[in-house]
C-alpha cells in the first residue's frame, strides 16, 4: 500500500458529511489523484536522492511496495552499468541546473526484469533552495517493442520487395535472353537448311554458298556478340574486369566504329564529328562504349532520320556525345536505364539484351569518367554524353 | 493465275533474305520488309497471299502492323506468325494469326506450314522438284 494513499473516510467536513467539493479543495486531493495514477510512476525524491514518495503507479511499474523504496536511493531503479557511469546523480544534477532532465533507459524492476522508461525529473525549488525533484515514469517496453516490431517488420517487408524485384529481373532477362539467342540461332538453322535445300534440288551454286556462308557467319558473329556481353555483365558486376590503358585517340576509336556501322546501316544516317582527342584509355573497351551508343541510338529511331556522334577535347579530358532523334525517354526512367536488363518503355519491340548501357556505364567508371542521358521526353530523341579524364585513376593496369 | 504471293516481315536481314530466297526457289513470289510500316508499304498495290510475321520489331511491331492492316479497305491477308518472342500463342490469338511457328524452326516445316495456308499451288512449279 502506498504511503500516499488517504482513505477518505478518515478525513470529514464540519457537517459531517464530506462533500466532492471538500476534497477538490483539500490539500490531499491532488495527493489523492497522483496515487491513483496507475499508467505513471510519480513520486518525490530528496535533494540527496532519496525516495519520498511512491504512488501506486510506481509500485504497478517497479514492482516495489512503498515500504521498501521511501528513504532508498533511487540507484535502486538503475542498471548496474547506468550507477556505475553516474547516471542517476547525473540526471538529478541536471535537472538541479535547468529545471528539468529527461531520463530515457534501461531500468530495473524489483524482480531483476528490465523495462524502458521514459522518465522526466523536475527540480522543485522554494525561494531559490532545491528542496527535490519529482520524477515521472512511464513504461515505454511494449511501445518500444512494438517500434522494433514494427522497424523488423518493414525492414522484412522491404527485403521481400527486393528479393521479387530481383525474381522479377531475372525472369524479364531470361525471356529477352531467350529471345534474343533464339533469333540468331533460327537465322543459323535457316541458312544451313535452306543450303542442304539448294542442294537436294541440284540448284546449289556458287553464289547460293557465298551468300549461306556470309549469313551463317552473321549469326554466328550475332552469338558471340551476346554471349560475350553476358560474361562481360558478370564481371563487370563481380568487379573483376581489367582494363589495359595505353595512349589513344578516341577519334580513330570513333572513326573505326562508324565505318563498322556505315557498312550495315545505309543511307548515310550516321553523321559526325570527329577532334582529335588524345587520351590516356582502354581502346577495346571505349570502342564497345561508342558502338553500344551508336547501336542504341540507330535502334531507337528510324530511317531515315539521322544520329550524330561527336567526339571533343574537353577541360576534363574528353567529351563523346552520341545523339538522335528518336523515340526519346520519359524523365523518369532516366536513372533505371543503366541498370541491368532495364530497358526504356519505349523498347518493348527493340531487340537486344538491355545490357549495352549498364556495361558502358561500367566501362566510363572503371575509366573514372561519368555518363550522362538527356532527352526531352517521350519520342524527340536522346542524347548520351560521355565524359573521360585525361588519366584513368590508378588501379587499374597502368599499361607502361 | 501467278505465282502466290508472300511478304516476309522480319527486321533480322538475315532472316529476312534468306527465306525471301528460299521461297523465291520454291516458286512464290516473295517481297521482304524489315518492320510493319515497311511491310505496310509493300503491301500497297500488292496485295500478299499470306502474310510471314515477326512480332517484336523496331519502329511498328506486329500489333501496330495488324491494326494498320485491318484499318485498310481491302480483305487482310492470312498471317503466319514467326517469333522468337514469348506468350508466342496470346500473341496470335490477339492478332488473329493463322497459324504460328517459334523459332528456331525447321524451313521445310514453315514452307509447308506457307502451302498450307495459301492453298494448293496452281502457278509456277517449284524450281529443281
Amino acid at each position: 500500500m502506498a504511503v500516499t494513499q488517504i482513505k477518505p473516510t478518515q478525513r470529514v467536513s464540519a457537517s459531517g458529511k464530506r462533500t466532492l467539493a471538500d476534497l477538490a479543495h483539500g490539500p490531499e486531493a491532488i495527493r489523492l489523484l497522483v496515487d491513483a495514477i496507475l499508467d505513471y510512476a510519480i513520486f518525490l525524491i530528496g535533494p540527496d536522492g532519496h525516495v519520498l514518495t511512491w504512488n501506486q503507479g510506481a509500485e504497478r511499474i517497479k514492482g516495489y511496495s512503498a515500504s521498501e523504496v521511501i528513504g532508498k536511493h533511487i540507484s535502486l531503479f538503475y542498471t548496474r552499468e547506468d550507477v556505475e557511469a553516474g547516471r542517476p546523480e547525473r540526471i538529478l544534477r541536471q535537472a538541479a541546473r535547468a529545471g528539468r532532465a529527461n531520463d530515457e533507459g534501461w531500468r530495473v524492476r524489483k524482480d531483476g526484469t528490465r523495462f524502458w522508461a521514459d522518465a522526466s525529473v523536475h527540480a522543485l525549488y522554494d525561494h531559490g533552495r532545491l528542496y527535490g525533484f519529482a520524477k515521472i515514469t512511464r513504461d515505454m517496453t511494449e511501445a518500444r517493442e512494438a517500434a522494433e516490431r514494427e522497424r523488423q517488420l518493414a525492414v522484412e517487408r522491404e527485403a521481400r520487395l527486393a528479393a521479387e524485384e530481383a525474381l522479377r529481373a531475372r525472369d524479364r532477362f531470361l525471356s529477352i535472353a531467350s529471345h534474343e539467342l533464339k533469333t540468331p540461332v533460327a537465322s543459323l538453322q535457316l541458312a544451313v537448311d535452306a543450303l542442304l535445300m539448294s542442294r537436294q534440288r541440284g540448284i546449289l551454286d556458287q553464289g547460293r554458298i557465298e551468300r549461306g556462308l556470309e549469313r551463317i557467319e552473321r549469326a554466328v558473329r550475332r552469338m558471340s556478340t551476346l554471349l560475350v556481353e553476358l560474361l562481360d555483365v558478370s564481371r563487370l558486376e563481380r568487379g573483376s574486369t581489367e582494363f589495359h590503358f595505353t595512349d589513344v585517340d578516341l577519334s580513330d576509336i570513333a572513326e573505326e566504329v562508324i565505318d563498322r556501322f556505315a557498312g550495315v546501316e545505309p543511307n548515310e544516317r550516321i553523321r559526325f564529328d570527329l577532334e582529335p582527342t588524345p587520351i590516356r584509355a582502354d581502346a577495346a573497351r571505349i570502342e564497345q562504349v561508342i558502338s553500344n551508343l551508336l547501336d542504341n541510338a540507330l535502334k531507337y529511331s528510324s530511317q531515315p532520320d539521322p544520329v550524330y556522334v561527336r567526339i571533343a577535347p574537353s577541360k576534363e579530358g574528353a567529351a563523346i556525345e552520341v545523339r538522335d532523334r528518336g523515340v526519346g525517354l520519359a524523365l523518369d526512367r532516366k536513372d533505371g536505364l543503366f541498370e541491368p536488363f532495364s530497358r526504356g518503355d519505349n523498347s518493348v519491340s527493340v531487340p537486344g539484351l538491355g545490357l549495352g548501357l549498364f556495361i558502358s556505364r561500367e566501362i566510363v567508371a572503371g575509366h573514372g569518367g561519368h555518363i550522362s542521358v538527356e532527352s526531352a521526353g517521350d519520342g524527340k530523341g536522346t542524347t548520351f554524353r560521355v565524359t573521360l579524364p585525361q588519366q584513368p585513376p590508378r588501379n587499374g593496369d597502368g599499361g607502361s | 493465275m501467278g505465282a502466290r504471293r508472300v511478304l516476309v516481315v522480319d527486321d533480322d536481314p538475315t532472316l529476312r533474305e534468306t527465306l525471301g530466297e528460299v521461297l523465291t526457289d520454291d516458286g512464290f513470289d516473295v517481297r521482304v520488309a524489315w518492320n510493319g510500316r515497311d511491310a505496310l508499304e509493300k503491301l500497297d498495290g500488292w496485295n500478299a497471299d499470306v502474310v510471314i510475321l515477326d512480332v517484336m520489331m523496331p519502329v511498328m511491331d506486329a500489333f501496330g502492323f495488324q491494326s494498320a492492316l485491318d484499318q485498310r479497305p481491302e480483305p487482310s491477308p492470312p498471317v503466319i506468325l514467326l517469333s522468337a518472342a514469348p506468350g508466342l500463342a496470346s500473341a496470335a490469338s490477339e492478332l488473329g494469326a493463322a497459324s504460328v511457328i517459334s523459332k528456331p524452326f525447321h524451313l521445310q516445316d514453315l514452307i509447308a506450314e506457307v502451302r498450307r495456308v495459301v492453298g494448293p499451288m496452281n502457278g509456277t512449279a517449284p524450281a529443281g522438284v
